[in-house]
């Protein structure tokens, strides 16, 4: 077989994303499944968005194992179910804003900086006006943090592979969880303890030995506890709890909605994108820069971009132009750019290094998991003579989130415009039945009651870490890692011929270890404010 | 989608013609539970829900997959113990799990499981990446001997002990990397954090590319693609690995289900073909079938014979 | 005495929880040490992670009692109150929907419910008496009072999930049929 070039595994990718099995054909044009899927995702993404009290997590944990089980479990599936839940993170990244700008309730928690804007604008009968800036500055900020991503994640990787040895490799998953636990969420106590505990939870049932460890004799135990089980029940279950809760506080104070008419011109021209274009610059820098970094949420980009364009509002603005918080089309382009440039950057450190930095992350490493075939993490980067089935596989996902945007650009400001009403669904029916369907969901998926005992179970442990102010993420982000964590290091000590001190023997395995305790202790020093 | 390829598959089935007449004569009562003892999407995964799905396109079976891996097969072992012994469900593990796994776990006696039938066997062998420049294993035991640190990455229990039985009959110390799967050796090979490591068929693609290299068969007879490769007898070691991918099913099975799910399973590895047959023929080798009172004892001498590696593994 | 602030509570909590853990269960319940010896070298042992992950929760704990937080989060009676209720509903639910199809069949059918897990309508008593049960009841509980549309909303939802995952997918067991 002849070399394979980069440029021949990008086509690899391409071709792989519009040859796939085919759809149904469109004026004699094959169609293929994975553009199907990956509209599919999008539309569904962009309507999870829009429903306050559903998202993106949400809408992946239900359809994952239905999407399995469409398509099976074999490499083919991978493309068509990963671009599946990419639509999904896309569409909700920009439905979000809808309920946001219409009636000041964020469709998901980071469209909150959305609603000090949009709403204004919306009283001020510019709801549609409001809706297509928020578009279009959260798809070009979505569209510039995926470019970063397609251009950093391989060549991270291939450092990655070629620098780091077992040794390093362990102390890189340290240093990640221990950045994790210590940015987010509001303390890195809470960080470390919550993450502790999802260590924990992994290691039941797990291990070398033949006795399963701490199953305590258990046979649902000794199997170890699934890892659907436990991260839709910390992420989703324990979620839905803690909404239906603040209904049943309110039930009897709900309010009405109010709906203003639109008046005067809606569209948006030149002059307009012109003045917002250099908020949507910053504030996709900042999304994107701190996407990178694992772990640390959207909430946070939106805020900081926000303060940003603030700031260079205040400074620049003509006097009749409304300030930040009266309904500023800067302030909805800042927080939106924001936000959305941060789904991109997140996937980098999941593609290069195999640790997920968000929820988003985490489920595509669960389907590719459950599926099998697509290991992420530096390996899927090798540019091997022989056809390196997962590389071509990376490729056709960049091909996916191309795909999406150009969907995003094109057909996602129409859909945004049509799905106010959904906002009118009462929460304290729909959160019920999405219980129900996720139960239902992590059944077909593992086939056993007791997941979905587990499933409820995690489902009221992460209920009381929210009400102890506790992330769960950093829990999830433990369950997904530590088997990896366990499994490298021991194999690191065992190359090393049993080193104790492998961890600090090479120079950049100690860098990395002392940043993981620098990054504990200076958060530690100086408390912030929570970060949901 | 999955429906319609479905109906194609049995219409392809109902052109071939079924030698098994077992397996037209009994059905089972309900449908039956297959678990797989081995991680999802890895070879010995694909090879049990190709099996699978060409029993459900042949008999009309309905067959409902299930994971229950760990332990090196032994969970799925544990699972079938209680289960109902009319053939609703089965598991595939490997001959190792019966063998030196419940041996060295001390978790009972192969009798706790009703062998049904093997599927395939592996082409177990010591494989590096051809760039390390080592043609066989005296090469790396060269290297080992002048110095250089080397390190053996295994996926079971057996192959850690042969591993070490290698290096202290040849006077070297390998450092020994276990991890979970053969997929998990390649990718460690591929990646530069092992040396040499067992490969017990997945390596095909990569030997016939001339990317790897087989450097020993850990089998008693020589490998399919390297057949010039040396035995380990060579290098002193009295011990091989020749395990075998088999089904199993609860302990006193009836004897007719058993029977008939043996010669079912038998008909599609054999099917030439057929997609399981491809498969199996591609990544192990080719089908083994062994069932019966020949199964049962040859899994029984594993087990018996297990204890011989596992206290010089030890000493 | 002085009142302990949750932080200090969750601290000290925290802190109990890793000795015991670390210095009971794990020594109790794991075959293999810290490490361990195997085939003439050191190995990592089964106690090794699990013991550092509780070092985690350990360090979390003290961090907790010297953090100055403002934040003094923790569950108040009124939380405690709705999650206990949430806690009972689905476990009886789920009780429900794993024992109430064997229940009905093994007094009304002449087979073992394992035997029927994929006949309707017997596939689907458990899951509707379930699920319905669940979503009726959470309702109930939210708005205080039980009403018809709860009940409609809760029939046609578990309707719904029927059609979405058995009516067109073959492979695919409702919850408990899959495992009974």
């Amino acid at each position: 077989m002849t070399d394979l070039g980069t440029l021949d595994y990008i086509w690899l990718g391409v071709l792989a994303v519009f040859q796939g099995p085919e759809a149904f054909s469109l004026l004699g044009l094959p169609i293929s499944v994975t553009v199907v899927m990956v509209t599919f995702g999008l539309i569904l993404g962009i309507v999870v968005g829009a429903t306050p009290g559903l998202g993106s997590v949400i809408a992946m944990a239900i359809s994952l194992p239905i999407l399995i089980s469409v398509f099976g479990f074999n490499s083919d599936a991978l493309l068509p179910v990963l671009g599946f839940l990419i639509g999904v993170m896309k569409g909700s990244t920009v439905g979000g804003a809808v309920p946001a700008i219409l009636f000041n309730t964020p469709g998901t928690p980071d469209a909150y900086m959305t609603t000090l804007d949009g709403y204004p604008m919306a009283r001020a009968g510019k709801a549609r006006k409001a809706l297509r800036i928020s578009h279009f500055s959260s798809v070009s900020g979505d569209t510039f943090s995926d470019i970063v991503l397609i251009l950093c994640a391989p060549f991270l990787a291939i450092l990655v592979e070629a620098y780091l040895d077992l040794p390093e490799k362990t102390a890189l998953l340290i240093l990640s969880l221990s950045f994790i636990a210590a940015v987010v969420g509001g303390s890195a106590a809470k960080g470390l303890l919550s993450c502790g505990l999802g260590l924990l939870a992994v290691y039941i049932g797990t291990g070398e030995d033949f006795y399963p460890r701490l199953s305590l004799g258990a046979p649902a135990l000794s199997d170890g506890i699934p890892i659907t089980a436990a991260v839709i029940g910390i992420l989703v279950i324990g979620a839905i709890f803690f909404e239906l809760e603040g209904l049943w506080h309110q039930s009897r104070k709900a309010g009405r909605i109010e709906v203003t008419r639109d008046e005067g011109d809606q569209r948006l021209h030149w002059a307009d994108i012109r003045r917002i274009l250099p908020y949507i610059g910053r504030s996709a820098l900042i999304g994107t820069s701190i996407g990178a970094l694992p772990g640390i949420g959207s909430t946070l980009a939106a805020t900081i971009g926000y303060a940003t364009g603030k700031r260079r509002h205040d400074r620049n603005k003509a006097k009749e132009d409304p300030a930040f918080g009266q309904g500023a089309p800067e302030g909805i382009a800042a927080t939106e750019a924001a936000n959305s440039s941060v789904s991109g950057a997140n996937l980098i450190p999941v593609l290069s290094l195999g640790i997920p930095g968000n929820t988003a992350a985490v489920f595509l490493i669960l389907a590719a998991e459950s599926i099998g075939g697509l290991n992420p993490g530096p390996a899927v980067f090798k540019f091997s003579t022989e056809q390196n089935p997962e590389l071509v596989i990376a490729f056709g996902l960049f091909t996916t989130m191309i795909i999406a945007n150009l969907l995003n650009w094109t057909v996602g400001g129409a859909m945004m415009r049509w799905l106010g009403v959904l906002v009118r669904i009462p929460k304290h029916y729909l959160l019920p039945v999405v219980l129900l369907l996720t139960l239902t969901s992590l059944y077909v998926q593992e086939t056993a009651m007791s997941a979905v005992w587990f499933g409820f179970g995690f489902g009221l442990l992460g209920y009381f870490m929210k009400r102890f102010g506790i992330s769960p993420l950093p829990f999830v982000i433990g369950f997904v890692l530590g088997g990896r964590l366990e499994a490298t290091a021991r194999q690191a000590f065992s190359a090393t011929g049993g080193d104790p001190f492998f961890l600090l023997k090479s120079p950049i395995a100690a860098i990395f270890i002392l940043a993981a305790v620098a990054v504990v202790y200076f958060s530690f020093r100086k408390p912030k404010a929570a970060n949901p | 989608m999955k429906k319609t390829l479905k109906l194609a598959a049995a219409a392809l089935a109902g052109v071939c013609i079924s030698t098994a007449a077992f397996a037209q004569d009994w059905t089972p009562p309900g449908p039956i539970k297959m678990m797989i003892a081995f991680a999802a999407g890895g070879g010995a995964d694909t090879q049990a829900r190709l099996i699978a799905e060409e029993l459900e396109a042949r008999h009309g079976w309905k067959i409902i997959p299930e994971q229950v891996t760990g332990k090196g097969g032994l969970n799925a072992v544990n699972a079938l113990k209680g289960e109902a012994t009319d053939g609703t469900a089965i598991a595939m593990i490997v001959t190792e799990t019966l063998g030196y796994n419940m041996a060295s776990a001390k978790a009972g006696q192969p009798t706790d499981v009703t062998p049904i039938s093997t599927t395939a066997g592996t082409q177990m062998a010591v494989v590096s990446l051809a760039s390390k420049g080592w043609k066989t294993l005296g090469d790396v035991i060269e290297a080992a001997k002048g110095g250089e640190q080397i390190r053996f990455g295994v996926m079971t229990g057996q192959l850690g002990d042969l591993a070490y039985i290698i290096g202290k009959e040849n006077g070297v110390d390998f450092n020994i990397i276990s991890v979970r799967g053969g997929k998990a050796v390649m990718n460690g090979l591929n990646a530069g954090d092992m040396d040499i490591g067992f490969g017990a068929g997945v390596q095909a693609k990569a030997v016939a590319s001339g990317d790897m290299v087989e450097l020993a068969s850990a089998r008693s007879d020589a490998l399919i693609n390297s057949p010039d490769a040396p035995l380990l007898t060579d290098y002193g070691v009295s011990y091989v690995n020749e395990t075998a991918f088999m089904f199993a099913g609860p302990p006193n099975m009836d004897a007719g289900a058993r029977d008939a799910i043996a010669a079912a399973i038998a008909d599609v590895v054999n099917a030439e073909g057929g997609k399981a047959n491809a498969f199996i023929t591609r990544a192990f080798g080719g089908p083994v079938v062994l069932h019966g009172a020949e199964l049962e004892s040859a899994v029984q001498n594993d087990f018996d014979a297990s204890g011989a590696l596992i206290q010089a593994a030890s000493e | 005495m002085r009142k302990l602030s949750a932080n200090t509570a969750l601290g000290l909590g925290c802190i109990a929880v890793a000795l015991v853990v670390a210095f009971v269960w794990i020594p109790l319940d794991t075959d293999t040490w810290l490490v361990e010896r195997k085939r003439g070298k050191y190995i990592i042992g089964d106690s090794l992670a699990p013991t550092l992950a509780m070092g985690f929760v350990l360090v979390a704990g003290l961090l907790l009692l010297l953090e100055k937080g403002e934040s003094d989060e923790y569950p108040r009676r009124d939380n405690l109150i709705f999650i206990g209720a949430m806690a009972g509903i689905g476990i009886v639910s789920l009780l429900l929907m794993r024992w109430a199809g064997p229940g009905i069949a093994a007094l009304f059918a002449s087979e073992e419910y394992r035997l029927l897990r994929d006949t309707a309508p017997w596939k689907y008593i458990g899951f509707v008496l379930g699920g319905v049960t669940m979503i009726f009841t959470m309702i109930t509980f939210v708005e205080e009072r039980p009403s018809w549309r709860a009940l409609w909303i809760a029939l046609v939802a578990v309707a719904g999930i029927i059609l979405l995952y058995d009516v067109p997918f073959d492979d695919i067991l409702l919850p408990p049929n899959g495992d009974v």
